[in-house]
């Protein structure tokens, strides 16, 4: 029951802040975008002519084609929503963390008869469940009006809202360790961002390897590459998966959990033994 | 049976450069009312947060209910009124009382019944549907005795419970706490405010510079050895000065001797000396001393190393 009560007591906050509210409607004039910008027409079952915000494509193109196109727009459209999306979310749970663990918050609730993982736990499964209803209403609502309009349901595209969701679980995990760690709404969200930010760099460390200078700066970006979540290639994988390629390497997305998980421990182990 | 025991506690801060807490031992019993008092900074609250798993000791140890701290599950039959606490201002009085009834496993059932009466008994029972954050500061630390009351404590540890609330208030809080004292309730005041504890508690301990530095009943603290006021019909100064003569420890203050003797035997032999020069004896009777100034003297009698130290690094914090 506290466990719970936790969980609903953030997302109680997040509706009160307006962040949940923040979150929601600009997801929702994304929606209305799609409603009324996206004009596509299926003609005479082999030929299609197809136009976006309103500009028309050049020529018709025959079915397969139209449809390996409309696979690339929908993976594209995909990774798009995990940038936007995961950027959104960082900016809506920012300050989760730090507020609870204010003086005079933090007080009352370490007074509960609940263990303090209990707490930390909670409060990041609730921030992780306020995520999920709104990239849920955002990968489905974009999916069903697209659907809808196109007459083609395209399944594996509403597996990118499952890798948002994951994404950000991991992402946040680093939030959490950092909020944790220096109480500071800011520095967790400038942590979050880093990590997004650097990871196509670190995929491609093999290039900067050249301007480095010295070997040790190699082994620096390869152990940095090893310990922080890989969301470029999570993006890659969220492209092939919509596209419905196959995917070859699994790592990327086994390795950004296991560094998600680390960093929820190291947390759960600062907040165990940290004094308030 | 003791409720609260805390054995040779010690709390460092900043690589032990700040001792908030410096060999701390003190026991309460159960369903007594304790103050603990002490000047901003003495460490007060550092060992009311140890005591609530707040914070970690950095040695020693302590005990409620005879269990360790350090299991969870010893909070259950605790309430707690934080210094300064803040509860989230988005919420409603009664949903405060509900999100924090849940958060200490308070049955859903219970809530409902207890957070009406709750609000009533701290005179609240009009603002539960408000939003706290139109709460004045008394109001807010009525909303925060409720709180501590809603699991049914055992045990109240309130630290500052009248701070920011008018003297109507202080007293109405302080009946309420004289009913749980009755109730056998066991309640932890944490203050500096002397007059107060010394109308609800029936045992203080005093601190500085993070010790213990004395502990006792109020009776204990404020009777000052073997001093006495003796009230006479007038005396003139020579007799007054004859009796100085035999007797090192008397003056004349207010109107009245007051004496401070070795033992009973010596204040007799003083009585024997007043009736032999025929002064008429009224009144002898042990002189008290009021909290205020025991609370002085055992603060000026304690060492005050840190005590600044300490000070700096609250404001800092």
């Amino acid at each position: 029951m506290k466990f719970w009560a936790i969980i609903s007591y953030t997302l109680r906050e997040s509706l009160a802040k307006k962040t949940f509210m923040g979150f929601f409607v600009i997801i929702t004039i994304v929606h209305l975008l799609f409603i009324f910008a996206l004009n596509v027409d299926i003609v005479s079952g082999g030929q299609a002519a197809l136009s976006l915000f309103g500009k028309e494509a050049p020529r018709a193109i025959d079915m397969e084609k139209l449809m390996f196109g409309f696979k690339q727009v929908m993976s594209a459209l995909a990774v798009l929503m995990l940038t936007g999306g995961i950027f959104l979310a960082i900016f809506a749970t920012g300050s989760l963390m730090p507020n609870m663990l204010e003086k005079g918050s933090v007080d009352l609730l370490l007074s509960r008869p609940m263990a303090r993982w209990q707490l930390l736990l909670g409060r990041y499964l609730g921030a992780v469940g306020l995520v999920a209803i709104n990239v849920a209403y955002m990968t489905a609502g974009v999916w069903l009006i697209i659907s809808l309009k196109i007459g083609l349901w395209h399944w594996p595209f509403l597996a990118s809202g499952l890798i948002i969701i994951v994404v950000f679980a991991i992402l946040f995990a680093i939030m959490t360790f950092v909020g944790v760690t220096v109480r500071n709404s800011g520095v967790a969200m400038m942590a979050a961002w880093f990590v997004m930010f650097f990871s196509p760099l670190l995929f491609q460390r093999d290039k900067i390897y050249a301007l480095l200078s010295k070997k040790i700066w190699q082994w620096l970006l390869d152990g940095i590459y090893y310990i922080t979540p890989r969301t470029f290639e999570l993006g890659n994988l969220t492209r092939s998966l919509v596209a419905g390629e196959p995917i070859i390497d699994w790592m990327p997305l086994v390795q950004s959990l296991l560094v998600g998980a680390g960093f929820l421990s190291a947390a759960i182990v600062v907040f165990e033994k940290k004094d308030f | 049976m003791n409720i609260v025991e805390v054995r040779n506690a010690v709390k460092h801060f900043n690589r032990g450069r700040i001792r908030a807490l410096n060999d701390v031992s003190l026991t309460v019993p159960r369903g007594s009312a304790f103050g603990l008092l002490g000047p901003n900074g003495a460490g007060k609250t550092t060992l009311v947060k140890m005591l609530l798993g707040i914070l970690f000791p950095t040695s020693g140890s302590a005990k409620l209910f005879g269990q360790p701290i350090s299991q969870p599950t010893v909070r259950e039959k605790i309430g707690y009124l934080p210094e300064n606490h803040r509860y989230p201002d988005f919420l409603k009085g009664n949903d405060v009382l509900d999100y924090y009834g849940r958060f200490s496993a308070v049955p859903k059932e219970v809530r409902e019944k207890r957070a009406p009466e709750l609000l009533k008994l701290v005179g609240m029972e009009k603002w539960g549907t408000t939003k706290i954050k139109k709460y004045s500061k008394g109001m807010m630390q009525r909303l925060g005795l409720a709180v501590a009351l809603m699991n049914d404590p055992e045990l109240l540890f309130l630290d500052e419970p009248t701070d920011g609330v008018d003297p109507i208030g202080r007293k109405e809080i302080r009946d309420l706490l004289q009913k749980f004292k009755a109730e056998g309730k066991t309640i932890f005041i944490n203050s500096h405010l002397l007059s107060e504890v010394e109308l609800v508690c029936d045992t203080v301990a005093i601190m500085n510079a993070g010790k213990i530095v004395v502990q006792g009943s109020i009776d204990q603290l404020t009777t000052s050895g073997h001093t006495y006021r003796v009230q006479t019909a007038e005396i003139k100064n020579e007799a007054l000065a004859d009796l100085q003569n035999w007797f090192s420890g008397v003056e004349s203050v207010n109107g009245h001797l007051q004496v401070t003797v070795r033992d009973y035997a010596e204040l007799n032999r003083f009585i024997d000396h007043l009736r032999q020069q025929q002064i008429e004896l009224r009144a002898v009777l042990p002189h008290r001393r009021t909290l205020e100034e025991s609370f002085f003297a055992a603060i000026q009698g304690a060492p005050s190393g840190d005590f600044n130290e300490l000070k700096s690094f609250a404001n800092k914090s």
